[in-house]
């Protein structure tokens, strides 16, 4: 007489308890985990989830790229437009970032003007770009003083799954490198500037650089690349920029107090892992 | 064009910027609108379902030029307190700044409310919304490139409508949508932005062909009242084939 059917739950119930836990008791649930010196995921504290980008499949756009980290999912387009260079900065062109975080891509984002998650990324990315210098603006100039390009990069996140920064970065730095611009003509006698279809050429990118991101947990677990469930369950996030030479670019770190060996031994895989990308 | 009241929630560039004018423009229009394809056929999709992970449903449809996702978050509880025994549909649509040839603001126009009102009606009566008291069913849609209006409520009909199928909720039948144009006394299925500009008058059909039931036409512009109605039986039986691809890839 066996009586297993009543003992043993279906695999199907299980997942189902295992479902209900992870959303009443996340932080008990991801606990669980790292006490295994494991994630949710599968992947060991260390592993970056694999990283693919599509440059230049939309047409409309002067450059694209997209970017999937995992499951987040990143398009990126760069359009050029020319407008008339600031007072002081005669031979400057304009870049501007922007991330867009819509409803579709989580659903804790709601329809509406941008969060302050997305203003935040936005101002982020626009740092890391103008602050690193990839980009010489005084190369966006067609004619001093009075035109000048305009590269309006804009990422939407269509699928959110963690890390949005990385993930955009990468895309910023994708469509960049793709983006050809028109050769522009400045007419002195008419002020237009005309453009020729016929000729484009690519950006002059100096710097090309990739960001890391680690997420601290009880001051001694460090996840790298967080995903969406990990994320707001960290006491610290941070973010290290690394240029392809090993130079620090930057390193943002919010959210409380970690020890300075815990920062340097981010720093270093940050440094490992611009490399195993640049390859 | 000018910089938009948003300010202060984005990074800005300058006041005014101009989109790049080609020395070439007016020769390369004649170009663009000579048809490559026969006037009866479609451009060939591409539909993924499935593609957004956070999601409860999702899809992803690409045509030549039109790329647009599409999610589905629902059946989930109305924000508004007032009792509705039948439960809301609310179709969004949002177009990325570099999805058209100029560029547009992130803020949501009277364009995107057109189409997702269009979307809306397309989709509408075929979703079982008596089944889901009190709930509302969210669908997003972010048309990612653009290749004329028409092919965008077409296919973000199709991608809303798979995305639904893939969320499991309940549904009378699946939707397919076509577009057509009229250039002159031929009736051209499926026109590009170019092709459409050129055209007298276009026609977009949503039906649901497992019901044989018509859900939406949706028709601008000029067209004789017989020229209409063959366009809509040519719509008719074009959705008929693309319903079959549309189940295929729900497979």
């Amino acid at each position: 007489m066996s009586s297993s059917s009543v003992t043993n739950p279906s695999a199907a119930d299980e997942t189902l308890r295992a479902q209900i836990f992870q959303r009443l008791h996340p932080r008990v649930y991801l606990e669980r985990f790292i006490a295994e010196n494991i994630r949710p995921d599968g992947r060991t504290f260390d592993e970056w989830r694999s990283v693919s980008v599509n440059a230049g499949s939309i047409s409309t756009a002067d450059g694209s790229a997209l970017v999937r980290m995992g499951d987040t999912t990143i398009v990126c387009g760069v359009k050029a437009e020319i407008a008339e260079p600031e007072l002081d900065r005669p031979e400057q062109g304009f870049l501007v970032p922007n991330i867009d975080l819509p409803a579709i891509c989580s659903p804790k984002f709601k329809p509406g003007p941008p969060t302050e998650e997305a203003q935040v990324l936005s101002d982020r990315l626009n740092e890391a770009l103008i602050a690193s210098g990839a980009l010489p603006l005084s190369s966006l100039c067609i004619h001093p003083g009075k035109a000048v390009w305009t590269l309006y990069v804009d990422c939407t996140c269509i699928n959110y799954d963690g890390n949005a920064f990385d993930a955009a970065l990468l895309a910023m730095l994708g469509a960049l490198r793709n983006t050809t611009l028109p050769k522009a003509t400045y007419n002195e006698e008419t002020g237009r500037t005309t453009c020729s279809r016929q000729t484009r050429s690519p950006l002059q990118i100096t710097r090309n650089f990739t960001s890391t991101s680690f997420g601290v947990l009880d001051t001694s677990h460090v996840l790298s690349d967080p995903t969406a469930f990990e994320e707001p369950l960290m006491d610290v996030t941070l973010t290290v920029i690394v240029d392809d030479r090993g130079d620090l670019i930057s390193t943002t770190e919010s959210g409380g107090a970690i020890l300075e060996e815990t920062l340097l031994r981010c720093i270093n895989r940050a440094k490992e892992r611009a490399l195993q990308l640049k390859g | 064009m000018a910089q938009s009241a948003n300010d202060r929630r984005r990074i800005n560039g300058p006041e005014e910027s101009f989109p790049p004018v080609f020395d070439d423009d007016d020769e390369d229009i004649k170009l663009k609108t000579q048809r490559s394809r026969a006037p009866g056929d479609i451009r060939p999709i591409f539909l993924q379902p499935g593609l957004i992970s956070q999601a409860n449903g999702s899809a992803y449809i690409e045509t030549e030029k039109t790329k647009i996702a599409c999610a589905v978050y629902g059946p989930r509880q109305s924000k508004t307190t007032t009792y509705s025994e039948k439960g809301r549909l609310n179709v969004e649509v949002k177009f990325t700044p570099f999805s058209c040839t100029r560029r547009r603001a992130p803020m949501r126009d009277a364009e995107d409310r057109s189409i997702g009102v269009s979307i809306h009606q397309a989709i509408v009566s075929s979703i079982r919304l008596e089944l889901f008291p009190k709930s509302t069913i969210d669908v997003f849609i972010t048309i990612i490139e653009n290749d004329g209006i028409e092919g965008c409520i077409a296919s973000g009909s199709l991608a809303a409508s798979t995305a639904l199928a893939d969320a499991g909720i309940e549904m009378l039948g699946l939707v397919a949508s076509c577009s057509a144009a009229i250039v002159g006394d031929d009736i051209q299925l499926d026109p590009s932005e170019a092709e459409a500009r050129a055209s007298s008058g276009t026609l977009i059909l949503a039906c649901m062909p497992a019901l044989d039931s018509i859900t939406s036409i949706w028709q601008s512009g000029q067209m004789s009242a017989d020229l209409s109605l063959k366009c809509m039986e040519q719509c008719h039986e074009r959705c008929i084939d693309i319903h079959s691809i549309v189940a295929q890839s729900l497979l």
